[in-house]
């Protein structure tokens, strides 16, 4: 008996493109979430100003009897400029990988340049949050680093800061249910962070009765954002990929090397992005027409317009601390 | 044909160091005439030089008067024409073995070889520590602008020459480690640690790397208090409590001190002598732009552009321009750039030929991005 195998009849083609494209790892963008957003106008000028009235003095000086008014107050107020700036990137394609390539690709790299361009408005506020706020190392951890991991103090600490400045938070609190487990959410500012501090927290000690607090163990999370991981005091925490970390920054007593983290806690208006008349999402493709005499490159390109500002100075902190655990791989 | 291909040219007077070269893009040729060591044909002289990215980072293919005109060829191996994309920050360069650290108003720093550093840079310092109550971990992790002394000294603007700071030595039980931070002002004005601060009708504030800041700009304090002059602070205020109290700069001194608008005659005294057990925890006092009190773009002087762009100062009073359009003086910038650097590097052959010339040397540069390029 003969069989017929792929042998001597082997398929004349040998490979097929599954039929759905892999995702491409993308970080979680959480600076641009928690954003205030301003548009300027067009036409109007480079630079966007916010002005911030100043309270006044309250009167707590009776008046007396003397039918003589006290004296007048100025009125004051603070300003605060940004700046417009603008971004872009692109492709040149030549139109030989359009026609022949089998997996479309002008769809997948436009895709990919809207994405790159969202992932640059959330770096840049990143960035801009780190030259721009101020800093508090922590110190309520055990490691022995300046700053040290995360400890709760820590964040007790940073809450009672933007308390005290009277930061408005984000969050109002969760209640507690009669759900194993489960425990109520306190009303709350956000933290940015690294998804490598993830660890940290899940081994954080308790102190005083405050804890960390897995999302999934709120009452109900319904409010949770995806990228919530959980709760300490008054802080919830987010957390990124693409979070600022300082590589080996910091040693210890022994020469051991640690990473710094900036971990932004902020309340609301803290930050504010700014496009202007909607410049914040242009996806440009050119026919290869416009290209050359023989018309062979198409182009696709984005770009944006961008500013940012510390509109709050006194509603955002960067907790400085080190990790704890070791990093796997 | 050159469709996609990006072509500059453009001139600078040469201050004896490093020279950044903005663009609007990241060249993978770069050429220039040192007009000046053309023109006088002295001995030591660059006129020409060339690189190609294909060469690597740092170096350059030069010509060089080996006497007075005579011409010959080298090379220049180290801090010669670097490119550069400053998109993000905390990137850091290599390492730095420091083997002192001394007792000074301004700590000198020592390293191991050559550090490759230039006046401007900055640089973090980390594994001062010698023993529970000796060394300098206090400043570890502090940004500190550089003035080089040679090739392996350079100062920071710190005094530890106080009881709790103890010289380090190549002893220490710690690795001592400096790192350049690549870009450390990509966004302006910002924070800035303070390592000084004089009392006063008005309050001189002393900064541990440049401040970039501006007359007219409004300004924060964070003081923790442990350093002392906690009355700084925007918050609490007492007269009108919630309402941060800003001050205003009123004077810009140099890189690194401002002048504020506060007075801080009764203030209590500012505290850098902060111990070594101090340290697990220890914040830093700041300073904060908040906001600014201009209406205008930069002065215009002699010899600058009619709508100059935000400008940094990151060493002495050099201030630079950044690739910005005009814009309101003291306002949030942004100052990613790319483009080339231009290094003060020497010839292989003769360390008195310097590939970025003499302080007043004029310099023509062409910078391309090829279309084509094999590879």
């Amino acid at each position: 008996m003969s069989i017929t195998t792929t042998g001597n009849l082997g398929p004349m083609i040998l490979q097929s493109l599954a039929p759905a494209m892999l995702y491409v790892p993308t970080p979680t963008m959480n600076y641009i979430t928690v954003c205030d957003k301003v548009s300027m106008p067009a036409n109007g000028g480079t630079t966007c100003r916010f002005m911030r009235p100043r309270a006044l003095q309250p009167p707590t000086v009776q008046l007396g009897n003397s039918g003589i008014d006290p004296p007048a107050q100025v009125p004051q107020r603070d300003i605060i400029d940004a700046q417009m700036a603008f971004f872009g990137t692109g492709c040149i394609i030549n139109e030989q990988v359009i026609l022949q390539d089998q997996e479309g690709v002008l769809a997948w790299v436009s895709e990919r340049l809207a994405v790159a361009m969202r992932q640059a408005e959330d770096l840049i506020l990143r960035d801009y949050i780190v030259s721009a706020a101020s800093q508090i190392m922590a110190g309520g951890g055990s490691n022995g680093y300046n700053p040290t991991n995360l400890g709760i103090t820590d964040f007790s600490l940073v809450a009672t800061t933007l308390d005290t400045n009277n930061a408005y938070k984000f969050m109002s609190g969760i209640l507690g249910e009669n759900r194993f487990g489960s425990g109520p959410v306190r009303s709350s500012y956000f933290m940015l962070t690294s998804t490598e501090l993830q660890s940290d927290f899940d081994q954080m000690t308790s102190v005083g009765g405050i804890t960390f607090l897995n999302q999934w163990n709120y009452p109900n999370n319904t409010s949770a954002l995806p990228s919530e991981y959980g709760n300490v005091a008054n802080i919830r925490i987010l957390t990124s990929s693409e979070a600022p970390v300082a590589r080996n920054a910091v040693q210890n007593n022994l020469g051991v090397f640690n990473d710094v983290y900036y971990n932004t806690v902020l309340g609301k208006q803290a930050i504010t992005h700014i496009n202007q008349d909607g410049y914040s999402m242009n996806l440009i493709y050119r026919d290869p027409y416009y290209s050359g005499m023989l018309a062979q490159n198409a182009t696709l390109a984005v770009k944006f317009a961008q500013a940012q500002a510390l509109t709050q100075d006194t509603a955002i902190r960067n907790l400085l601390s080190t990790r704890l655990s070791n990093l796997g791989v | 044909m050159a469709e996609y291909s990006r072509l500059a040219k453009g001139k600078f007077t040469s201050t004896g160091s490093a020279q950044v070269v903005n663009l609007p893009f990241k060249p993978d040729w770069v050429e220039f005439i040192n007009y000046t060591a053309a023109a006088s044909g002295a001995d030591n002289g660059v006129p020409h030089a060339y690189w190609d990215s294909n060469m690597g980072q740092g170096v350059a293919v030069i010509e060089r008067f080996q006497a007075s005109n005579q011409l010959t060829t080298d090379t220049v191996d180290t801090l010669g024409i670097t490119t550069f994309s400053a998109g993000q920050l905390l990137q850091f360069g290599p390492s730095l073995s420091v083997t002192v650290v001394t007792k000074a108003a301004a700590a000198q720093v020592t390293t191991s070889a050559a550090h490759g550093l230039t006046s401007g840079d900055v640089v973090i310092l980390e594994g001062l520590y010698e023993t529970a109550t000796t060394g300098m971990p206090q400043i570890d992790g502090i940004p500190f602008t550089v003035t080089v002394v040679d090739s392996t000294n350079f100062t920071i603007p710190w005094n530890t020459n106080q009881s709790n700071y103890t010289a380090i030595s190549i002893a220490a039980t710690g690795t001592p480690r400096a790192k350049k931070v690549l870009y450390p002002y990509l966004y302006f004005p910002g924070v800035a640690f303070i390592s000084a601060i004089t009392l006063g009708a008005t309050t001189t504030i002393d900064t541990a790397e440049a401040h970039n800041f501006v007359v007219g700009q409004e300004v924060a304090f964070r003081i923790p208090s442990q350093w002392g002059t906690v009355e700084l602070n925007s918050l609490p205020n007492l007269l009108t409590p919630g309402a941060p109290a800003y001050g205003y700069v009123i004077a810009v001194t140099d890189y690194n001190t401002v002048v504020v608008s506060i007075d801080s005659s009764a203030y209590t005294a500012f505290n850098s002598n902060q111990t070594v057990a101090s340290v697990p925890g220890l914040s830093f006092p700041q300073i904060v732009a908040v906001g600014d009190v201009n209406t205008g773009g930069v002065q215009i002087s002699s010899g600058s552009v009619l709508y100059p762009p935000p400008q940094y100062m990151p060493i002495g009073t050099t201030t630079f321009n950044t690739i910005n359009g005009p814009a309101i003086r003291g306002a949030f910038v942004n100052n990613t750039a790319q483009g080339f650097v231009i290094g003060s590097g020497v010839a292989q052959g003769d360390a008195s030929a310097i590939l970025v010339g003499a302080a007043s040397d004029v310099i023509y540069w062409r910078a391309y991005l090829h279309d084509y390029s094999s590879p």
